[in-house]
């Protein structure tokens, strides 16, 4: 009982710094419940996020929901219109389109989350140290990003994928290297958005504390500065999930992305070009499923951008 | 603002030279030997002929020379030859680039003739029908892709009305009229992607603008609110519509690749396409580096305008 004042004080002061898993857990369920609300206020993050989670429980149900085989070919039936049995009715070779825009949804999604992760990973480490330590690692890293970012367009999707063309790669490789492409392109991108976040934050009080408690200097650019400056990543994370959508779809057209049987949207909507005269229909599935992805996340982007940024409150 | 351009120019350089190293570094990341990939015939089994393409081609020297050869070249314009029509590579590539030039730059005047109105419209009317109708025609229009919006666009105007042709190119210099028809489809296709980036943008822009106070010592002052919205506000909104547009400008030069192929544009962009189909890499390799130089420059132009409309950047 002989504590003094000042252990009782210090005592406290530990506490403060490291919560029990009880006060994070609460911590974290009011912030989830705060964060549910904010969606549930904002017209366009609502509508988005309702969006994205029917595409998200399509993709993860789609073995149940599918009729046939993605790749089953059935002569039999070529080129039908929608009707009970395929519900989008069949493709040049008779496979079930309704089948194949939910494969390749699956497939799609998964490889823009990971790109754009992928991405995330590389891009925010770079900007931060970049934008924290300034001097000559800044100038040489932003002139990186600055060449990086001067292939413009497809361009260098094009290159990465010709690459691995004649590296002559085989079944999952091949989304690797869409990964590894798409991700690759975003880095600079993120590496400059997170740049500016940290310069801007860099300037204010709480850094010059953190400096005078003594942390070190990393501790305070990646535990300080950076969880600052995440919420514009997570805005341009979310449009650019479905940019990627639009890029493979892209590529696909142009018969750069996956090989033929593979469920593709993009290569799907290639195929249906040589029968748009007579079956347009074909053409109008696979274009809505990208139409649709992409909406939503945009949607869903644009809401988040409008809860995180106070400064656009009133819109 | 001399000192500025001139620093800016001084900036370029190392972004070009880092550039022209990861263009250059391109070749050697294909499997198999670099006589393969240059000289184009696989399997070359005759070692006599292979040491022979190995000195024509310097690679018998240590790969920092082969850069710095393969530099001074590009600096002289040549890029070595097709691999497929064994022409001049920069003759090649020169004669694509004016078809995408005038289909870029028409598509961005396409694109600011729309945006900047509905833009404008849908801030001014805010939180009405007509702004909800430009939000979400816009927030659509990003969201469908490209080519599939050209594919419905031939299907409708070319096949089913047959107002429009649904393929190549005429140079406007030879016959206005055939290439003004020729181009209206690819233009449009491109344009209204972009109308529906630039619209968001002009509308936002615009809503921070009119909450400025410039703008209500203007109201306050008693001048109409026409004058107010379209001589002052518009103005200052218009500067981050012009520097985006200039931004798509360069990425258009690269990104028509797949409209051009559509649309059997003899573009720059579709040229390095078959250049990929065919495995005719040095193309490649010249195509990216002249559309990455273009990039580089098109943004430095950008940012002096920039600069020019906007005097309160100079004073920061």
């Amino acid at each position: 009982m002989a504590r003094t004042i000042f252990e009782a004080e210090a005592a406290r002061e530990y506490d403060l710094h490291t919560p029990t898993l009880k006060t994070h857990v609460t911590r974290y369920w009011q912030g989830l419940k705060n964060a549910t609300f904010e969606l549930y206020k904002s017209k366009t993050a609502f509508i988005g996020a309702v969006m994205l989670l029917i595409l998200f429980v399509t993709c993860i149900i789609t073995p149940y929901i599918d009729r046939y085989s993605p790749v089953q070919q059935n002569y039999r039936k070529l080129l039908q219109p929608p009707s009970a049995e395929h519900y989008f009715g069949t493709d040049r070779y008779g496979r079930d389109i309704w089948s194949r825009v939910l494969w390749g949804g699956r497939r799609l999604i998964v490889i823009s989350l990971l790109a754009v992760l992928f991405g995330i990973t590389l891009g925010v480490p770079f900007g931060a140290l970049s934008g924290y330590y300034g001097g000559w690692m800044d100038a040489v890293g932003m002139r990186l990003v600055d060449a990086w970012l001067a292939i413009p367009g497809l361009l260098l999707y094009l290159l990465i994928v010709t690459v691995a063309r004649e590296w002559k790669l085989e079944g999952i490789w091949i989304d690797m290297t869409l990964i590894f492409a798409l991700g690759i392109a975003y880095v600079p991108q993120v590496a400059r958005l997170v740049r500016g976040s940290v310069l801007a934050e860099k300037e204010k009080e709480y850094v010059e504390a953190s400096r005078i408690i003594g942390e070190s200097n990393l501790y305070t650019a990646l535990r300080q500065i950076l969880p600052n400056c995440i919420s514009p990543i997570i805005v341009h994370g979310t449009i650019r999930l479905g940019l990627d959508l639009l890029i493979i779809a892209a590529l696909s057209f142009l018969g750069l992305g996956s090989p033929p049987p593979t469920p593709d949207w993009g290569a799907d909507l290639a195929l249906a070009r040589d029968h748009m005269e007579t079956k347009p229909l074909i053409a109008v599935f696979p274009g809505l499923a990208i139409a649709y992805a992409v909406f939503a996340f945009n949607l869903f982007g644009d809401g988040l951008r409008d809860i995180l940024d106070p400064r656009l409150v009133d819109r | 603002m001399v000192i500025y351009t001139i620093n800016r120019i001084i900036q370029l350089i190392p972004v070009l030279l880092m550039l022209s190293i990861i263009v250059f570094s391109f070749v050697h990341f294909l499997p198999g030997d670099v006589i393969d990939v240059l000289a184009g015939e696989e399997d070359l089994q005759d070692p006599e002929v292979r040491a022979a393409l190995e000195k024509e081609f310097g690679l018998d020297k240590p790969i920092y020379v082969q850069y710095l050869v393969w530099l001074g070249n590009v600096l002289h314009g040549n890029f070595g030859k097709s691999l497929v029509t064994r022409r001049p590579i920069a003759l090649e590539l020169f004669d694509r680039i004016p078809a995408t030039m005038y289909l870029a730059l028409v598509s961005i005047a396409i694109a600011m003739v729309i945006s900047i109105p509905l833009g404008t419209l849908a801030a001014v009317k805010r939180n009405t029908f007509v702004d909800y109708i430009a939000q979400t025609t816009s927030l659509f229009g990003i969201s469908i892709p490209e080519f599939w919006f050209a594919i419905m666009c031939i299907l409708l105007f070319s096949l089913y009305l047959g107002w429009l042709p649904s393929s190549e190119y005429y140079s406007p210099l030879d016959n206005f009229g055939k290439s003004i028809k020729h181009l209206i489809l690819p233009a449009v296709a491109i344009g209204f992607r972009q109308a529906a980036y630039t619209t968001r943008l002009t509308r936002s822009s615009m809503l921070d603008e009119v909450s400025r106070e410039y703008v209500d010592t203007a109201r306050s002052l008693g001048l109409p609110e026409r004058k107010v919205i379209y001589k002052y506000t518009l103005r200052n909104a218009l500067i981050p519509t012009l520097t985006i547009s200039g931004i798509q400008l360069y990425q258009l030069l690269g990104g028509t690749v797949v409209i051009e192929t559509i649309f059997a544009w003899p573009g720059i962009g579709r040229a390095i396409f078959e250049a990929i189909v065919a495995r005719d890499f040095p193309l490649i390799q010249a195509g990216v580096l002249v559309l990455g130089t273009f990039a580089v420059t098109i943004n430095l132009l950008v940012d002096l305008m920039y600069r020019v409309l906007n005097p309160r950047v100079r004073l920061t």
